[in-house]
């Protein structure tokens, strides 16, 4: 059941607040063991909550359609009260004293917080195998990643312990978990969901949005959490749009960008038969597919993994004193950050101007792109090289190659399952889209996912 | 040329453990040879993406 069926589900009288969270319970403790997707649960308040949503319900106080569902949010947005760790053993035991914006908005809408996700520590890796509070684990293969950074909040959205799950992205920390859990995931335009009160990475690339799985369940969370705050810098004053499409939704005479270069290079052979059966779906249903070619997307990425770099070691500067508190992995990635010089850092945001400019000019071309998520399908847990087409690549270079770069520009992008791999693990598909044009690749990506993403036999 | 990194670790006194910096060299030296040709091109005339605002909100 997806998250506005259980809406649905809930308004016709059919369910319950309390039924669903008390399901969602018992299957996060059927599950967790099996998963490890959540690190911490607010069961007791969790049932108050929804408790509170039935009545108001029930006296025609409705908040929309995140009133009563039981959803989590990555270990990463502050919750009052509630201890919020970034996956780090540094803030093992912080507990803040307010709510992350987004957190505030999931609760006006009455949404019902079962807990917190897992992570990669500090969000700064693909694989989500925390050295300090454990790997989470794939749904479909357990002894794969659910893919990074927001890896706990795939794998409950997958796992079917909640409809949705918050995550952030700052190199694909919410499409790679998407695309190797098969799940729906949105990473919306910089500035349109606030970051206040989420720990930063990078704070020039820091991206907010849900995991779901359905397309239309991740519309109508950004519907909740969309808009302008005063508390983050970054926050645009655009007016926020329905993003909800239609079931079923025309695509007629979209333009649809297929990159000539760099996005089916070096892309398993199932991931590249899968994404381009994808396009032939566009097509019949009356969208314009357009051959382009894109800007260098490895230089973006070059500029991308700096500009990371540098954001990141001088927001951890005053901790990395402590070196036993950092898994080998971040620590290896906070030192290269401190070997940055500042001059990189300023001449890679210029570059990051220059390509912006360059990659605008696609928009006069197409309406987006349809790319694969990630060449590869879920790794092994463990495995730090992958092959592909008998070339050898590490696997956490291999995992952002693709989304990466739509961080440094900014642009929305939302990743859908597509099919299968030969071992019957799921593909992920990314549709790009212009600043704003959440709407536009929402409405592609419902077109090509009618349906609720397929789930894991559990 | 690549950069000598220990060289510049020891500079800046980042006290890294020799071993650590031993595991980041080729990748700094892979990012290094990317990132340099790139910054070599950039227009005199190019700004940073940059979000300072000399006006704050509600001033």
């Amino acid at each position: 059941m997806t998250l506005l069926e259980a809406a649905g589900a809930l308004r016709r009288g059919e369910t319950s607040s309390v039924e669903l969270t008390a399901e969602a319970l018992e299957r996060i403790a059927r599950l967790n063991p099996l998963t490890n997707a959540f690190q911490t649960l607010v069961a007791g308040a969790a049932r108050e909550q929804a408790r509170a949503a039935d009545a108001e319900l029930a006296r025609g106080e409705d908040r929309g359609p995140l009133h009563g569902i039981p959803i989590a949010v990555k270990d990463l947005f502050y919750t009052k009260g509630v201890r919020t760790t970034g996956g780090s053993k540094l803030f093992a035991q912080h507990v803040p004293d307010h709510d992350a914006a987004v957190v505030e908005s999931l609760a006006a809408g009455g949404a019902v917080l079962l807990g917190k996700t897992g992570m990669h520590e500090l969000a700064y890796g693909i694989t989500s195998s925390n050295p300090h509070f454990g790997a989470v684990r794939n749904p479909w293969d357990r002894d794969r990643i659910p893919g990074g950074s927001s890896g706990g909040s795939a794998a409950s959205v997958a796992a079917g312990m909640v409809f949705m799950a918050m995550g952030s992205d700052t190199g694909g920390s919410i499409r790679i978990p998407a695309s190797y859990c098969g799940m729906v995931g949105l990473k919306p335009t910089y500035g349109r969901v606030s970051r206040y009160g989420a720990m930063p990475l990078g704070f020039s690339l820091d991206h907010m949005g849900p995991l779901t799985r359905s397309v239309r369940d991740a519309a109508a969370v950004l519907n909740a959490i969309a808009g302008y705050d005063r508390r983050d810098d970054t926050s645009s004053r655009r007016p926020v749009e329905d993003y909800v499409p239609e079931a079923e939704p025309s695509v007629r005479d979209v333009r649809v960008g297929l990159a000539e270069n760099f996005y089916f290079e070096r892309v398993d052979a199932d991931v590249e038969r899968a994404v381009r059966g994808a396009f032939r779906e566009a097509e019949s249903r009356g969208a314009q597919v357009v051959a382009v070619r894109v800007p260098d997307m490895a230089a973006i990425n070059t500029v991308g993994r700096l500009i990371l770099l540098a954001e990141a070691a001088a927001l951890m500067e005053p901790q990395l004193g402590q070196r036993d508190q950092f898994g080998a992995d971040v620590l290896a990635l906070l030192d290269q950050g401190r070997l940055a010089p500042a001059t990189d850092y300023i001449n890679a945001q210029r570059l990051r101007r220059g390509m912006q400019r360059e990659f605008a000019a696609l928009w006069k071309r197409v309406d987006c792109l349809i790319t694969p998520t990630t060449p590869i399908t879920a790794p092994r847990i463990g495995e730090t090289s992958t092959s592909i087409g008998g070339e050898s690549e590490d696997v956490r270079l291999a995992s952002t190659r693709l989304v990466r770069g739509i961080n440094v520009l900014g642009l929305p992008a939302v990743s859908i399952p597509c099919g299968r791999d030969g071992r019957g693990l799921p593909i992920g598909l990314q549709i790009i889209g212009k600043p704003f044009g959440e709407a536009l690749i929402l409405r592609v990506a419902q077109a090509l996912l009618p349906a609720e993403a397929a789930a894991p036999e559990l | 040329m690549s950069k000598d990194w220990k060289k510049i670790a020891r500079g800046n006194r980042l006290e890294i453990p020799e071993a650590d910096l031993e595991r980041i060299l080729a990748t700094l030296d892979g990012l290094e040879a990317a990132f340099r040709p790139l910054a070599r091109g950039l227009p005199q005339d190019s700004e940073p993406a940059s979000i300072f605002r000399a006006e704050e909100e509600g001033e």
